[in-house]
């Protein structure tokens, strides 16, 4: 079976308060499969900041959702109402991932700025609006692996 | 007031002093023990979640924070930094994830026969938890014995081992620069297991001692518990009457874990794991697959391919990246090893490889090589009769390889431990699975798994001597006691009004 090709919108694309933020969406609608393995309706908000202290504050410079649809994701500006977890990113993180050429090269670097978070360099954390296990079964876990958030076993520990 | 006494922290490789710390006094136990109890009720001020959301907060700081946490893990613990890494993994993901382990304590409604729910089982705090933890993981364990009683509301009071406690030092440094909510409800103590326990154990306001420690410590602990309880007997009235209150003791203890390797599986890919299951962390850890057990038909071969990965192990340096093995913890496990060793020699075993110390004479910088040894299976038939090194937990890097018949003949020699933490097994054979599964005695059974697995669903606990109470657990759900609730309003109260 032939799997379906996901397709990207980015809706109101002025609405966006910083070039950073259009950047990356433009960037995001590249690559739609990333989203692949989340059901059917998860949205989740990518919130940009400037520092940790913002961050800390939840003062982000600029923010958008993204929603998995029937077609493929739909990306639109400013907070969801009912989003299933927020994915911070420092906007020194956010201009390294659009340089990225690749899916793979834009996962490693995503997971290099979770897994080796800094100040100066960038960095990426997520903050959970529902339950572990509520996003698990809505395959935020798979989701989290693809983007290369969550590493594999066999990168975390190899001999 | 007693003078205060400082404790050095030394480099395990190099020797050099790393760090000074105060250490306590009963005294200063006891005020801590105190003021953690009064301050308990701010974590019942907060729900579950309320409490899961802080962990998950504090895991992105420890994130932020790792580079500088895993310096000090490899210094005080001598965990190469490749080793490093999954230590504060665990702990980091395990955090960020903690309202996963709602589904333990959340109530359970009952149903009864006629369909009603009138009926529910609450899960309650038990109190103040006093935690001890190993030498072996600076962070993981301590914080994990503090995350837990954190999580479901109770106080804490955590012990790290005197080797090493800068680590959970900092790591409370940060709760503290974070404004950790209750978190004067939470303390360390850095003090000597040897008086440290007795003084947990008279506490009244102390009603948990969760320790990660050896079975024989353990066993040490409720024997001081049985000599206070003996203290407090009152026999006015004839009979002995123990004013001491109980307590709830968890344990969680050694390993011997057997790992099967039969005659179906690809040797160089289960030889490579193997490796890694038996020797990472120089096999200081409770969990490491201690004694190998191998079907006759591939032995010869399987232990060619294991010695060969052995060969591959590179020690010494821990801050060195490649290095896989790292200095012992101290000079007692080196000790051990030899002692381990030499006994088995008496019973004319063949050592395949290793069986060397770099001893420097000192209390750091000590090695043993990773060492195999083939221990015959008719030394394994009366256990009381049977090598140290295949009855005792060997916490260093010195593991036993032994040839089974068959599967039959590889779950009797898994089963002859006095020891049931994790049994792992390697085969392809879909229906013999199964026959693993059911009939392997151990808490924790891993089929063709990967070592060192992280997974928010890896559960601690064993069976026999190594973990008291016995199965397979989470601490959140120990930490916790069911009260069962019957509420008959809905049924009877015109009836009682």
């Amino acid at each position: 079976m032939l799997e379906e090709e996901l397709t990207s919108q980015i809706i109101d694309k002025e609405a966006y308060k910083t070039e950073i933020a259009k950047k990356y969406t433009t960037f995001l609608a590249q690559y739609p499969e990333i989203f692949s393995d989340l059901i059917l309706a998860s949205n989740f908000d990518f919130a940009l900041y400037n520092s940790i202290e913002t961050y800390d504050k939840e003062s982000p410079v600029d923010i958008f959702n993204v929603l998995r649809n029937g077609n493929g994701i739909e990306i639109k500006p400013g907070r969801a109402i009912n989003s299933d977890l927020e994915l911070a990113l420092s906007v020194s993180a956010v201009k390294k991932l659009i340089q990225t050429k690749t899916k793979v090269e834009y996962a490693n670097l995503l997971g290099t700025f979770y897994n080796d978070p800094d100040e100066e360099k960038g960095w990426i954390d997520f903050v959970l609006h529902k339950r572990t296990q509520v996003l698990i079964d809505m395959g935020y876990g798979k989701f989290a692996q693809t983007a290369g958030i969550l590493k594999d076993d066999d990168d975390i520990y190899s001999m | 007031m007693a003078k205060v006494h400082e404790l050095e922290i030394k480099n395990k490789y190099t020797g050099e002093i790393i760090g000074t710390v105060p250490a306590d006094t009963p005294e200063t136990v006891n005020d801590k023990i105190k003021k953690v109890h009064k301050n308990q009720h701010l974590l019942r001020e907060m729900d579950f979640f309320e409490r899961a959301q802080v962990l998950s907060k504090f895991a992105t700081k420890l994130r932020f924070k790792k580079a500088q946490l895993k310096d000090l893990v490899v210094a005080e613990g001598g965990l190469p930094i490749k080793y490093s890494e999954w230590e504060l993994g665990i702990v980091m993901t395990g955090f960020k994830f903690c309202d996963w382990y709602h589904q333990f304590i959340e109530d359970k409604p009952l149903t009864g026969i006629e369909g009603e729910q009138n009926a529910t089982i609450k899960y309650i705090p038990h109190g103040l938890s006093a935690c001890i933890s190993p030498r072996n993981t600076p962070i993981s364990l301590p914080l994990y014995q503090m995350g837990a009683n954190y999580l479901v509301g109770n106080g804490a009071i955590v012990k790290p081992s005197t080797a090493c406690p800068l680590t959970m030092l900092e790591a409370y440094s940060t709760m503290k620069d974070m404004d950790f909510p209750g978190l004067d409800a939470l303390n360390l103590v850095i003090a000597p297991g040897e008086w440290a326990v007795d003084e947990f154990l008279k506490s009244h306001l102390i009603k948990i001692i969760m320790t990660v420690t050896s079975s024989h410590t353990a066993k040490d602990i409720l024997v001081r518990y049985g000599r206070l309880l003996k203290k407090t007997a009152d026999r006015s009235m004839g009979v002995a009457m123990y004013t001491q209150p109980f307590k709830q003791f968890f344990f969680e203890c050694a390993g011997n874990d057997a790992g099967i390797v039969m005659d179906d599986v690809n040797l160089e890919h289960v030889a490579k794991w193997n490796a890694m299951a038996s020797y990472t962390n120089s096999g200081q850890q409770c969990f490491s697959m201690k004694r190998i057990i191998v079907h006759q038909d591939i032995y010869d071969e399987y232990t060619e391919c294991l010695i060969k990965e052995m060969e591959k192990l590179k020690y010494g340096d821990p801050t060195d990246p490649t290095v896989d093995i790292g200095p012992l913890g101290s000079r007692r496990i080196l000790m051990m090893m030899e002692v381990m060793v030499a006994d088995a020699k008496e019973y004319g075993v063949k050592i395949y490889t290793g069986g060397e110390k770099i001893d420097t004479g000192e209390d750091y910088g000590l090695f043993y090589t990773p060492t195999l040894v083939e221990i015959k299976p008719d030394l394994c038939e009366d256990l009381s009769k049977a090598p140290f090194l295949w009855r005792e937990e060997a916490f260093g890097p010195v593991r036993s390889i032994t040839k089974a018949k068959d599967m039959k003949d590889a779950i009797r020699l898994a089963n002859a431990s006095n020891y049931g933490m994790r049994a792992v097994v390697y085969t392809s054979n879909l229906d013999n699975i199964e026959v693993f599964k059911d009939q392997l005695e151990a808490a924790n059974i891993y089929v063709n798994a990967r070592p060192m697995l992280v997974d928010i669903t890896v559960s601690l606990g064993g069976i026999k001597d190594s973990a008291y109470p016995a199965g397979c657990k989470y601490y959140p759900q120990e930490l916790v006691y069911g009260k069962y609730i019957y509420d008959g309003t809905p049924l009877n109260l015109e009836k009682i009004k």
